[in-house]
């Protein structure tokens, strides 16, 4: 991160001024909060939109979007700062791919993060997507078994794909919240997490600053970030599991195994049955 | 006399540890003599003492001596078991040297077959000897060409024996015993024709006629005995012997004693015109000398059971005939020989007349042991090998002042061969010519060369492009290996191998060991046997941890190179038991198949490309690990061959602790523990030629790891030694395992065939195995099989069924899987 350069962040003066106001407010108050910089994960399947939530949150163009095919083959991290605040955007490459989670994918996100502290998991999805399927859970159960659980109370799902036209008379609302509630379901299922820390973007314009204030609001949640170490990628490292415990193990090898044994030994040699003539 | 010959080495350069090998088997099947052979050994001391017949009346004290004790069956066996059969000193000579020859050719016969040089002890026999071997003496009389002389004397007259021509040959053309008590004649299976050389068809001289009166005359078996002939139209003569049988009053008490080492009883003289009292007096001294030598004797061996049965004999009998000594003095011949007991013999019945029926045995007690060392010419000569050394292989039983027993002499043989320092070992009982009765065991060595170098070279042909053998792929290969061993005599030896597939690129597969063992760390004296080795060595092996699971076709494989030493020490408990504890320091590099240092296993993408970030090989990452570690190893295992099946049962307990010595500090402790049972499912009766019992075996494996664990470290689910119908590491690799197996086996004609059900499971710590090589090679962590197959020879020839695909496939495999 550190030889990475830094830009400025100037396309914040693109935003309405009312937008780019809000967005001065929360980084503010973030700043408050002495947080200086802050890093946002952007996961979610393929072709679901998460380098458009990307370039939209930057307000450039800075990776590149492509309707019809993957465009983004690795992790790609946007760096931008205002007035002493850093903002981490981290794209990702789609993690479903031919009907499976790609671990290979997987890999190299989590490689990619090593050593970085993430605020804030953005799960994209689609809105006009009407089916949860296992595939959703066994995605949210990849993340959360690469990451650990605790990245879903840093998470917020969002919904991309927004402007469609409801099926069979429901409305708007109706799909919305049906959508986003079997959606949550499902990730709660599959990071096995009971709290609904899990935020979903409400419906409503403007939706950027909106965005930035839930992940103020995350960011701000009380749960520290996920420092990916190597630790986490890795799991727990087995060898030192109960390395403390082998003087012990050993003692209890020489008296209950070894010993016994011994004694076994001297009572077939007793016991043995010896030929008549001895 | 018997010995036992593990059988010749051939070359020293050739004495591989093969070839000893084979040698100690064979030892252990080298057949032993009839036992029957070795009586004969003790029995001349009989021919001097004085038979009872020369008493006018045999009452009361006079023992009653029972000469003719062997059966020519038993002479027939011994020379036709071609087994060393030596008569070293024979005790007696002189008398009548007509059957020398025929003595001479039975134990030259045995000999032959021993390769020691049978001594043809029967040549220089005398008396006795000749009734010995007689039967084959008169076996090679027998020779249809012998021409014989017609008695010249008109048909069907009785002729005295004194009336023959000493100058002619007789045919015999029937012999018949006549009882003269009972007035007729004795059928041809009874004991009695034992006890005559003669036989029908035979030819002899008037001489030997006379001689075989004189000795039936002198067995003491007969108050009175004779030998008419009778002679036939064509010449040949018919042999009638009419005989009083001795008897004596009907006893009802037994007593067995040991008379060994104890001077024969020699009866005075009695003269003939002693006076009635002198007479009187003259029996009652013998009497109390007779008591004083029983009360003097030892105990004998012989058991309360057959004592038991001895006396029912003597019940059921009433009066004591000779007939029924024989018989007694066959069953108690018999229960010594049947437990190995092959010196001892019944020597003489005493006290007779009396209620008591004395039975006198020379057990044939061991008054010295003696080793001597043979060059390779068989001349006695200096041992390299010091005495403790052979002294402690010996069974209690064959040292001095026990009785010699022809078990004991079988497993001094297998214990001195198990050394596997001489070529040839003979254990040799042999008369002691001081002690009368005594036996001094001998035992003859010939030592192996000492030192010893050995080159095999082997050509393989590799496979070269496109898997087809080419001429410029056939290597040159073997191995150069040399021996010292036996040093200082105490059975320390250095040993050194290379091999390699190629010579002329040694440096590709250089196979080295160097090894040191020095036994009897304890001293040669104390009777704890412990032996320290050290050994240099180097190991490649392909590691089983990166191997693909069923689908995946082919992992790129790792080799794990192993170079180090090791020190340890060995605690022999028993022969199958021990105790190993040592240290272990070694550098281990684990290789690809071009033979590069590789840090990581390399995995297969689902693009059919291979990446190099598979699971880490080694502990420190780089593909080249130091560590030192303790190493103990305790093995209880009781098993035994029951008709040629295993029984019993098996315990093994291996534990590695590392020190946290050497790269990234390795501090661990690996253990496993293997329980097996082989249950017998039925009772069998033990013995050759018996069907073995089936067996149900039970067998269970833990194996787990705290601490550091190297790949090449994880324990290996499937393969033949884990579960069977898996290929070698395809269920997995954990850090802790489970195997369990039951196997079940009918033995069918004289092998067997067996069913079993193996299950192995990692217990979820796979992924506790750094880089989880079980999931990046689509393993499942676990697995089950089951099948069925039959033992042919050391093949086993098996159908496993994997559980985890429902597909069977047959297996070949070498040696057992418990």
């Amino acid at each position: 991160m550190a030889g990475q350069l830094i830009k400025e962040w100037t396309a914040i003066q693109q935003f309405p001024a009312a937008t780019q106001e809000k967005l001065v407010d929360l980084l503010g108050k973030l700043k408050n909060q002495n947080v200086n910089t802050l890093t946002i994960l952007v996961m979610g399947k393929g072709g679901v939109g998460k380098s458009s939530t990307v370039n939209s949150i930057v307000g450039e163009r800075v990776v590149t979007v492509s309707a019809f095919q993957s465009e983004t083959p690795r992790p790609v991290m946007v760096s931008r700062s205002r007035s002493g605040f850093t903002l981490n955007v981290i794209d990702t490459p789609g993690l479903v791919e031919g009907g499976y989670v790609n671990d290979q994918v997987l890999e190299t996100i989590k490689r990619f993060l090593l050593n970085k502290t993430i605020d804030v998991l953005l799960y994209v999805d689609r809105l006009d997507a009407y089916r949860v399927d296992n595939l959703d859970k066994q995605v949210v159960k990849a993340i959360a078994d690469s990451f650990g659980k605790e990245i879903w109370h840093k998470a917020m799902v969002v919904l991309t794909h927004a402007q469609l036209s409801p099926p069979d008379a429901l409305s708007y609302e109706e799909f919305f919240s049906k959508r986003s509630e079997s959606l949550l379901k499902c990730v709660r299922q599959g990071a096995r997490i009971s709290k609904k820390d899990v935020k979903i973007l409400p419906t409503g314009t403007p939706w950027i600053p909106n965005l930035v204030h839930i992940i103020t609001d995350v960011t701000l949640n009380g749960k520290s970030g996920i420092l990916v170490d190597k630790k986490l990628i890795e799991g727990p490292n087995a060898n030192d599991r109960g390395k403390l415990f082998i003087p012990l193990i050993l003692a209890f090898q020489y008296f209950f195994v070894i010993k016994p044994i011994q004694k076994w030994i001297k009572y077939d040699v007793a016991r043995e049955s010896k030929p008549s003539w001895d | 006399m018997s010995s036992f010959a593990a059988p010749s080495h051939l070359l020293p350069l050739a004495s591989s540890a093969a070839s000893r090998r084979n040698s100690s088997t064979a030892a252990i099947v080298s057949r032993l003599p009839s036992s029957n052979s070795i009586i004969q050994c003790d029995l001349p001391s009989l021919a001097a003492s004085s038979p009872s017949s020369q008493n006018p009346k045999p009452s009361k004290s006079p023992p009653f001596l029972l000469k003719s004790l062997i059966s020519p069956k038993s002479l027939a066996i011994s020379a036709g078991s071609c087994i060393l059969f030596q008569l070293s000193t024979p005790l007696f000579s002189g008398g009548d040297s007509i059957f020398n020859s025929g003595g001479g050719g039975g134990g030259g016969g045995g000999g032959g077959g021993g390769g020691g040089g049978g001594g043809g002890g029967g040549g220089q026999g005398g008396n006795f000897w000749s009734r010995i071997f007689s039967p084959a003496a008169v076996a090679k009389d027998d020779d249809p060409q012998q021409e014989w002389d017609s008695h010249g004397l008109p048909a069907n007259i009785v002729v005295q024996l004194n009336k023959l021509s000493g100058f002619k040959k007789y045919k015999v053309s029937e012999i018949l015993f006549l009882d003269r008590r009972r007035g007729s004649t004795v059928g041809t299976e009874d004991s009695f024709f034992e006890m005559v050389s003669l036989r029908p068809g035979g030819v002899y001289t008037k001489a030997q006629l006379q001689k075989e009166l004189e000795t039936l005359a002198t067995c003491g078996m007969f108050e009175k005995v004779d030998l008419e002939t009778k002679t036939n139209p064509d010449g040949s003569i018919n042999i009638t012997i009419p005989f009083l049988e001795s008897t004596w009053q009907s006893a009802d008490r037994f007593r067995c004693i040991n008379v060994g080492l104890m001077p024969q009883s020699k009866p005075i003289e009695m003269d003939p015109d002693m006076t009635e009292k002198e007479r009187l007096e003259y029996y009652r001294s013998q009497e109390k000398d007779y008591r004083r030598r029983i009360e003097r004797s030892r105990p004998c061996l012989l058991p309360v059971s057959v004592q038991r049965e001895i006396l029912e004999m003597l019940r059921d009998h009433g009066k004591v005939s000779a007939r029924l000594l024989q018989k007694i003095r066959d069953r108690v011949q018999q229960w010594y020989q049947e437990n190995g007991y092959a010196c001892a013999q019944v020597v003489n019945f005493g006290n007779l007349n009396t209620k008591e029926v004395v039975c006198e045995v020379v057990e044939g007690d061991i008054t010295q042991l003696v080793i001597q060392f043979q060059d390779k010419l068989g001349n006695v000569c200096e041992g390299n090998t010091q005495f403790p050394v052979i002294k402690r292989e010996m069974p209690k039983q064959l040292r001095q002042g026990q009785v010699f027993n022809i078990e004991a002499g079988k497993q001094a043989l297998r214990n001195i061969n198990s050394l596997s320092l001489f070529s040839n070992i003979e254990v040799n009982p042999r008369p002691d010519e001081k002690n009368e009765g005594g036996i001094i065991v001998e035992i003859k060595l010939k030592e192996l060369e000492q030192k010893s170098a050995e080159v095999s070279t082997e050509w393989s042909i590799v496979p070269g492009r496109g898997g087809r053998p080419t001429l410029a792929s056939i290597q040159p290969g073997g191995t150069v290996s040399f021996e010292h061993r036996n040093i200082n005599g105490l059975n320390r030896s250095l040993l050194g191998s290379v091999t390699t597939s190629n010579f002329l690129n040694p440096q590709d597969d250089l196979a080295f060991k160097l090894e040191y063992v020095h036994p009897y760390i304890d001293g040669v004296y104390n009777p704890r046997n412990r032996t320290f080795r050290t050994s240099c060595f180097n190991s490649r092996k392909l590691s089983p941890v990166f191997t693909g699971g069923p689908g995946i076709e082919e992992v790129p494989p790792i080799w794990v190179d192993r170079a180090g030493v090791k020190a340890n020490i060995t605690e022999n408990f028993t022969r199958q038991s021990k105790f190993t504890y040592g240290l272990v320091m070694e550098e281990i590099t684990t290789r690809d198949e071009s033979s590069h240092i590789s840090a990581t296993g390399q995995r297969v993408l689902p693009s059919g490309g291979v990446s190099a970030d598979g699971p880490p090989t080694t502990l420190s990452g780089t593909g080249v690990d130091r560590m030192a570690f303790l190493q103990a190893n305790i093995t209880r295992d009781n098993t035994k061959f029951l008709n040629g099946t295993i029984v019993g049962e098996r315990n093994v307990f291996q534990l590695d602790q590392g020190l946290g010595i050497g790269s990234k500090f390795p501090f661990f402790n690996r253990h496993q523990l293997t329980v097996t049972r082989f249950l017998q499912l039925k009772q069998v009766e033990e013995g050759a030629g018996k069907s073995p019992p089936p067996v149900l075996v039970l067998h269970g494996h833990y194996g787990g790891c705290v601490g550091d664990l190297p790949s090449y470290d994880a324990f290996t689910l499937g393969g033949p030694y884990s579960v069977r119908g898996y290929n070698m590491g395809e269920l997995g690799a954990a850090r802790n395992i489970l195997e369990v197996a039951a196997e079940l086996r009918i033995p069918v004609r004289n092998t067997h065939a067996y069913v079993f059900a193996e299950h192995g499971n990692d217990l979820g710590s796979s992924k506790d195995v750094k880089g989880n090589p079980t999931e990046v090679y689509r393993r499942m962590g676990h697995g089950s099989s089951y099948g069925a197959g039959v033992k042919l020879g050391l093949v086993r020839a098996e159908y496993a069924v994997d559980h985890n695909s429902g597909t069977g496939a047959i297996f070949f495999r070498f040696g057992e899987r418990f």
